[in-house]
Formats: C-alpha cells, sequence, structure tokens
C-alpha cells in the first residue's frame, strides 16, 4: 500500500535560513503526531505538505501527485494554523461560508457543510457573531471547523488543542479518532505531548530541520540504545527483590526510587527482565503494588534524542 | 497549626446581569493547587477578586491574612502573579525590568536589583540578564514572568497557564521550576491551567470551577479514587492461557483496543495471583498499576457535560 | 559550608515610599533619554532659551555692543513682552510637542501593546501613581523648558543688572511664569498621556501628537481665511497657549477674542483626558 503522503529529499531554504534538509518519508492514514522544539522545521513541513511553500529541492507527493501549484488537490486537503489570521468584522458564519465557497460548493451544499462543521465545534450559537467577539477558544474551534468543513482526506492541525478548556480538547481528540477510524489521513502537531500520546502512537520527531526519529513512540524507544531501559517496580520488600536483581546480568543497576518503596533498575534487555520478573516475585514471595517504565514515553523520547 | 493563605466565604460576584461567582467558598493551605474550570467558569473573575482588583458583591476573605474588600493593596504586596501574555517594556533589559518591578512591589532599590539578580539565575535566565527583552524566546519570557512574579518573594504565587506556547524542552523546565519552587512549604502556588497531566504533575490538590462555583475540591488522591480492585496491565507473550487461568480463579479480564489488559479483582483475592498466573503461563507483565481516574475524567464527571 | 541551590526566600524588609510614582518616572526618563533622535530634539529645544539667556546678557551689558547699537535706546530691553515671546515662540512650542512626542507616545500605548500593565497592577500601586509617574517623565522635560528658562530669566536679570528693578516694576511677573509654565505643562502632559492612551501603537499616538496640533492650526488657517473671524483662534492649540500668554503677561493678545475661552478650552481638554484616562486604564483588564 503506499503511502498517502510521500516526501523525497525534502529540502527548503528561506535566503539562507534553514527551514528543512532532506526529509525522505512517508505517512499512511491514520493519525501522525508531528512534534519538534521551537524552530525544528515543523511549520515549513506543514507549509510544503499543504502547497504554500515551493520546495528548494526535493519535492512533495500526495496519493503520487506533486503538491505544489496542484488546484486538483487543495479540495482533498483540510489545513488548521497555530496562528490566528481572521477578518475580525465578519462573523463566524461568514467567514466560514466564503472558506466554502472557494472550494467550489454551491449554495445549498455550502450552508449544509457550514452548519455540520460548525455542530461539530459547537459553534452553531454563536455563529452570526463577528469574529471580534469571540474568546481564544471559540477562534479554535472555527480554525478547525474551516480545516474539516469541507470534507478533507487529508487533515493537518497545527497546535488544535491550544486555548481550549480540557472538555474541548476530549471533544476535539475524539473528533479526529473518530476521522482515524473513518481512514482519513490526519498530522497533527503539538508541543504538549501527553495530548499527542492520547491521540497516537506513531510520530515524526524533527529537530534542526531534519527527521531524527519516525515511528511507533515504543519502538523509538527500543532504538534509542544510548539510554537503557528503566523499570521502577513498588513492593513490600524493596531491598530484598533489590538485591535478587543484582545477580542478573542484564540488569544494568540499581536504585532506590524517590517514592516510598520503591525500586529503579535499568536494564539491557527487557525480555529477559520481564521473563524472569513474575517467576522471581513468586519465588521470594514479595507482595507487588505497581510497575511500571517510566521513560517509555513519549517525553522520554524527545529529551533523549533532543535533548542536552 | 498550618495557617492558612486563602479563606474564601460565599463569594458572589456579577458582571450586570450576568452572574459570574455565585457562592464560592474555598480555602488554601501551602503547596500546589490546580485551579480548574470550563471557559467561563469563573475562574478569571475568582482570580481577580484575590488580587483585589474587584470587591465580590456579596461574601468576605482573607488572603494571607488581609482583607480581600478593605486590604486590596496591601494584599498585593505580598502576591506575585505571572500572567498568561508575555509582558516585556520595550528597550528594557531582563535585570532592569525585574528590578523595576521589584521596586514597584515596595522594595528598596538596591534591595530590589540584589533580588533581581538571583532570581533571575534562579529561573534560568542568568546568562542572558543584559539582553534586551525583544530579543527573547517563548521559553524565556516565559521565565522572566515568573522571575517577576517571585522578586519580591511573594508568599502566594498565582500561575495563568505557566506552560502554554513552549516547546517540550521548556515545558519540562518550567514544570521543574514550578516543582522546586512549590517543594518549600512556605509558599501557596495556584495554578490554572488547561493542560490536565501539567496539573496532576504539579498539583496536590484541585479546585474545579463551573458555572460559578465551584464543583468540586480537595486533593487529588482522594479525588482520583481508586477504582475498586481494577488494576490495569500491559503483557508481552501467548496471554489466551494467562486470561482463562485469571478467570478461573474469579478475575475478569477486559483486553481493550490499545493492547491495555483491564482485571477486575474479586475482593478476597490477592492481586499476586495475578503474578502468579503470569509466572504459570509465561507472560511478561510490563505494567501493573491500579486503576484511578484520571483527572480528566474527574473532570468531565464533574463538569457534567459530555 | 555550600550554598543551597535552590529557591531562596528573600529576608529583607519593604518599604513604603514618598513618592510611589518616582520609579516609574526614573525608568521613562532612563528608556527616553536611550534614543539618540531625542537627544538631538532636547538639544535644539533648548536652544531658545539659550538664545533669550543672551538677549538678558545683552541687554544689560549694552556699552560692549555699543558699536551695533548706534545710537538707539535700547537693543532689547527684558520686559514682560521679552517673556511672552520665549513662550509663544512656534519654534519652542513645536519643540515641545515634538519632546512629547519621543518621550511620551509609548508612555502608555507600548504598556498597552507590550501587556505590561499587567505587571503594573498587580502590585500594590493605586491608578493615580502609575499615571503621576508616567505624567512626571514629561513633566521633567517640560519644567526644563518651561519653569527653569523663566526663572533664570528673572535671576540672570537681577545678577546682570544688579538690582531688583526687574521686579519693583513687575512684581507679579515670578507668579506669571510659575502660572504660565504649569499652563503649558499641565496641557501638554494631559495631552500626550491622553493620546497614548488611546491607541496601543507607538508610531500612530506619534502622529497624532504631532497632527492634532498642527492640523488645529492648519485649520485655523483655513476657517480665517472664510469667515475672517478671530474666533476661529479658538480652534488651534497653539493659538489658544500664545493668547493665554499673552493675557498672562498683561500684554495684547495676538487675536480679537477672551483669553478666557482660550484657557476653558485648553481646560476642557485637560478634563477629557483625565476621564478618558480613567476609563480606559481599568484595574481590572489586568486579568483577561
Amino acid at each position: 500500500m503506499s503511502a498517502v503522503i510521500e516526501t523525497h529529499k525534502l529540502s527548503k531554504w528561506y535566503g539562507n535560513v534553514l527551514g528543512l534538509s532532506d526529509v525522505s518519508l512517508q505517512v499512511n492514514p491514520g493519525i501522525t503526531g508531528l512534534l519538534g522544539p521551537n524552530g525544528a522545521g515543523k511549520s515549513t513541513f506543514m507549509k510544503l505538505v499543504t502547497g504554500q511553500l515551493k520546495p528548494s529541492i526535493g519535492r512533495v507527493l500526495i496519493d503520487g501527485q506533486k503538491v505544489r501549484n496542484n488546484n486538483g488537490l487543495f479540495g482533498r486537503v483540510g489545513f488548521c494554523p497555530e496562528y490566528d489570521a481572521f477578518y475580525e468584522g465578519v462573523t463566524g458564519w461568514q467567514f466560514l461560508t466564503a472558506m466554502l465557497r472557494l472550494y467550489g460548493f454551491d449554495t445549498a451544499e455550502t450552508n449544509a457543510r457550514a452548519e455540520a462543521a460548525l455542530d461539530l465545534v459547537e459553534l452553531r450559537a454563536d455563529k452570526d457573531r463577528p469574529v471580534r467577539a469571540y474568546s481564544r477558544g471559540m477562534r479554535q474551534r472555527l480554525k478547525i471547523a474551516q480545516a474539516v468543513a469541507h470534507d478533507p482526506e487529508i487533515i493537518i492541525l497545527d497546535e488544535p488543542l491550544n486555548g481550549l478548556d480540557p472538555l474541548g480538547k476530549r471533544k476535539i481528540i475524539r473528533l479526529i479518532r473518530d476521522y482515524r477510524s473513518e481512514g482519513r489521513t490526519i498530522i497533527v502537531s503539538s508541543h504538549v505531548l501527553p495530548e499527542i500520546e492520547a491521540m497516537t502512537r506513531e510520530i515524526i520527531l524533527i529537530h534542526q530541520g531534519k527527521i531524527l526519529a519516525t515511528g511507533d513512540i515504543h519502538s523509538v524507544r527500543d532504538l534509542i540504545d544510548t539510554h537503557p531501559h528503566v523499570v521502577s517496580v513498588t513492593c513490600d520488600r524493596p531491598r530484598d527483590l533489590a538485591a535478587r536483581f543484582l545477580g542478573e546480568d542484564y540488569v544494568l543497576s540499581v536504585n532506590f526510587g524517590s517514592a516510598p518503596q520503591t525500586v529503579v533498575v535499568e536494564t539491557s534487555n527487557r525480555d529477559r527482565f520481564f521473563g524472569r520478573l513474575p517467576g522471581l516475585l513468586v519465588e521470594t514471595g514479595i507482595a507487588v503494588e505497581e510497575i511500571t517504565s517510566p521513560d517509555d514515553n513519549l517525553q522520554a523520547v524527545f529529551d533523549y534524542l533532543v535533548g542536552k | 497549626m498550618e495557617q492558612q493563605s486563602l479563606v474564601l466565604e460565599d463569594i458572589h460576584f456579577s458582571y450586570g446581569q450576568v452572574a459570574a461567582l455565585r457562592g464560592v467558598s474555598l480555602t488554601m493551605g501551602s503547596g500546589a493547587i490546580g485551579l480548574l474550570g470550563p471557559n467561563g467558569a469563573g475562574k478569571s473573575t475568582l482570580l481577580r477578586i484575590i488580587l483585589g482588583f474587584l470587591s465580590p458583591h456579596k461574601g468576605q476573605g482573607r488572603v494571607l491574612g488581609y482583607d480581600i474588600l478593605c486590604e486590596q493593596r496591601s494584599l498585593r504586596r505580598y502576591v506575585g502573579y505571572m500572567p498568561e501574555d508575555d509582558c516585556l517594556i520595550p528597550g528594557m533589559d531582563a535585570v532592569s525590568f525585574t528590578a523595576f518591578f521589584g521596586e514597584l512591589s515596595g522594595m528598596p532599590r538596591a534591595e530590589a536589583m540584589k533580588r533581581a539578580h538571583d532570581v533571575l539565575f534562579y529561573v534560568g535566565l542568568g546568562e542572558s540578564r543584559y539582553r534586551l527583552l525583544e530579543t527573547y524566546s517563548a521559553g524565556m519570557q516565559q521565565r522572566l514572568k515568573l522571575a517577576q512574579a517571585l522578586v519580591h518573594d511573594p508568599r502566594l504565587l498565582f500561575l495563568d497557564e505557566p506552560t502554554s506556547n513552549l516547546d517540550p524542552q521548556g515545558r519540562a523546565e518550567i514544570l521543574d521550576l514550578i516543582v522546586d519552587i512549590t517543594s518549600k512549604k512556605d509558599i501557596s502556588v495556584l495554578i490554572s491551567s488547561h493542560i490536565l497531566t501539567d496539573i496532576e504533575f504539579l498539583c496536590s490538590s484541585v479546585v474545579i470551577l463551573n458555572k460559578g462555583l465551584v464543583a468540586a475540591q480537595g486533593l487529588l488522591a482522594d479525588l482520583r479514587r481508586a477504582r475498586f480492585n481494577l488494576y490495569e496491565l500491559k503483557v508481552k507473550g501467548e496471554s489466551d492461557g494467562f486470561l482463562k487461568k485469571l478467570e478461573s480463579r474469579g478475575c475478569r479480564p477486559e483486553m481493550t483496543e490499545d493492547g491495555l489488559l483491564k482485571i477486575y479483582m474479586p475482593s478476597g483475592l490477592n492481586n499476586m495471583e495475578i503474578v502468579r498466573a503470569a509466572a504459570e503461563e509465561k507472560v511478561q507483565i510490563r505494567q501493573f498499576i491500579k486503576s484511578r481516574t484520571s483527572l480528566e475524567d474527574l473532570f468531565a464527571q464533574t463538569v457534567g457535560v459530555d | 559550608m555550600i550554598r543551597d541551590r535552590g529557591y531562596f526566600h528573600w529576608d529583607g524588609a519593604f518599604i513604603d515610599r514618598r513618592w510611589p510614582w518616582w520609579p516609574i518616572t526614573r525608568q521613562g526618563l532612563r528608556l527616553a533619554f536611550k534614543m539618540k533622535l531625542f537627544k538631538f530634539i532636547f538639544v535644539g529645544s533648548l536652544v531658545p532659551a539659550f538664545v533669550f539667556l543672551a538677549g538678558v546678557y545683552i541687554s544689560e551689558r549694552l556699552e560692549d555692543f555699543k558699536a551695533m547699537v548706534h545710537g538707539r535706546g535700547t537693543l532689547i530691553s527684558v520686559d514682560p513682552a521679552f517673556f511672552k515671546t520665549y513662550y509663544s515662540i512656534d519654534f519652542l512650542l513645536l519643540m515641545l510637542v515634538m519632546l512629547m512626542l519621543f518621550s511620551g507616545a509609548g508612555l502608555i500605548a507600548d504598556d498597552a501593546k507590550h501587556n505590561a500593565l499587567q505587571l503594573y497592577f498587580s502590585r500594590p500601586i493605586r491608578k493615580k501613581d502609575y499615571f503621576l509617574g508616567k505624567a512626571g517623565v514629561l513633566w521633567f522635560f517640560l519644567l526644563i523648558l518651561t519653569l527653569v528658562p523663566g526663572l533664570l530669566f528673572i535671576l540672570f536679570k537681577i545678577i546682570f543688572s544688579g538690582s531688583f528693578a526687574l521686579l519693583r516694576s513687575f512684581p507679579w511677573l515670578p507668579l506669571s511664569v510659575l502660572a504660565e509654565s504649569l499652563i503649558l505643562t499641565v496641557f501638554f502632559s494631559l495631552y500626550t498621556l491622553l493620546l497614548s492612551s488611546l491607541s496601543s501603537n507607538r508610531r500612530y499616538v506619534s502622529i497624532m501628537i504631532f497632527g492634532v496640533y498642527i492640523f488645529s492650526d492648519i485649520l485655523f488657517g483655513i476657517f480665517y481665511g472664510l469667515v475672517r473671524s478671530p474666533y476661529a483662534a479658538l480652534i488651534s492649540i497653539k493659538a489658544n497657549l500664545q493668547q493665554v500668554a499673552a493675557f498672562l503677561f498683561r500684554l495684547k493678545p495676538a487675536f480679537a477674542v477672551s483669553w478666557v475661552y482660550s484657557l476653558l478650552i485648553l481646560g476642557a481638554i485637560c478634563v477629557l483626558s483625565v476621564f478618558v484616562l480613567n476609563r480606559r486604564i481599568k484595574g481590572v483588564t489586568v486579568i483577561r
């Protein structure tokens, strides 16, 4: 199955300022998280994929076709930018219908789609108020509405949850998950890593214009061999357990965690460790309360790959 | 006996006809407290009253011992506010900026200058404290706001969306700073944020506002009650035998689509039974935690919409 | 011992300043003087003062300049007209406007634009202190150009002439100097603060400060051309200021309209300014 979005050696410079360098990747249907420090190239990437910028080197393809200046494709892509750029004097309704018209829908269809989109983001009640009266959360929802109103197969969202309260975030995450179930391709960029984790396990990590990592968060974590895996076990006799761990050769270090009754172990081979653990617990009769992997998450992946 | 840093009783406030707060009572000790609520719940109004900008139409309270109705200006001397929006004064560098606001808080000029340097080092801006503020990045801006909130050594610190607009590194660094500040037992920190994972990380108690009233209040550990005997596991290996064994012992296992195994344990059964079953069936248990309502679920349940 | 590296407290004591607005003024002055262009303008605006001061000297040491005089009795006489002229020169008034523009356009506008108002008002200062502090910056420059030269002229005249003749002839002169300085200072500072609070863009405010002043004068010229009535002078800020100066120094005003109206118009602008400032800077907007 060929990927929906493909880039080949994609690079972009603004004068001599680096945007992206040599990015070749594939994005499949489903939700992909895009993350990276500020200035890494995320916005450049999104603008290239949506055809707003011309690549300096390389190309971007959607379904095998070049994106740049390919107006036929734009109807299939929805984009929600990070920053607001509204005409403050128009109402939410006018804005949305104007955007929809640009896709070539007739009046009846425009109105129907606009109603549906506003319902999705729960802005129906405020549709006739001017944008200047909208709160931050409402503006954000209007941006999301215009990104999805024309039913695109590919949706690109830059910090979509910014400014929303926890309930709003929940609804939008649910919406994005629904789109995934429908087989659409969604790229979500966010700085709040736990929110990306709530949506997907597929990520693209960009740093200094290059792709640092792609794939499933846990696979990426496995590949980071500079940092052995950390496992934390809370039990009733941590020192006994620690003593037993010390005898195993795949255990690289044993520490006592800051939380009480906790042993923190670094291991080079999780299969052997976890393979041995239940048996060990049964043999020693140690009652376990909790087992976790504190660095098997996106923040750790980010820190290990990008951090100082 | 711990001095309550904030006591509010039955606070009412309306903007014209619109009631923003309809009877809010709350107390705060030291440590970090999260202030949560949907937009329009009354958080900013509550904050204005706590900082002494608005007088409640009904009700009374004391912040750090100062009456919120008649000692409004005095209490601002002991409160630090870190706003959500970026703020700067063009043409100033970080040291002058921080010292300036220290002076306006009532510090003598030399003391303000001394403390400004200390605080800027503490928040990590030591190297860049002589640079003009217009050159500051988003992360540096956030730290600067924290510095000006701390310069006069407040006893109550209010942080409004402290991690907004920061990249993951910046967020982690600010969170660490806040953890350090809250570890000092004699400063109360009130944090308002829409990012619930941050609140879970930083705060030991929360106040959830909804429609002008307190919808929930208390220690997070209490509010997020462990669901009785429900465990969440991640396993690796041939799990069919494992699941059957669990069922035969009386447990109710359920595999979700994300690969999470939820096991409901009947009372009387020790959780070691799970481990025993895993050892016998040669299944790896990679995660074993007692299920608790997440703050997100608590929020949704409390605010009552879904 | 080793120093603990975490957060630590301040062990100093707060003070109650006599003038809580002073740090704001000091800061505003620092920022104003940072601009190179501003320094030029400031120096340029002092030129009339120096010229007139030289005039005071010349008026006394006439013998040194006898060669220039060739029989005329007096070259320059330091009398109320002298003062009135100083306070009415177009150049001086224009320079005052320029000084206001550079030191004052951003005073409130920048705070609004960069959200600094939140920080000010989360401190234990009153709204009054904020305005006094900002006004203080403007008063510094205005008084240096109005009150100080006026008093220096009187002082130098007394010193150079070696007598108090000036004060004996015109005992009300120092009071007039004081009154005129106050009127110019209060008016221009409120005018500038009013405009600075109307926009959050410093450039627009600069244009307004300059533009309103010049435009009012141009408008006056147009109306005067149309209706030929001295009442047209009431439109021009400059003309109003000159009318009041003439009255204070007991001279005939340039236009045949009462100085009282001029004063009222200037006063109305000041009142409007106070009203608008109070409305626009509300403490509640500190938290959105």
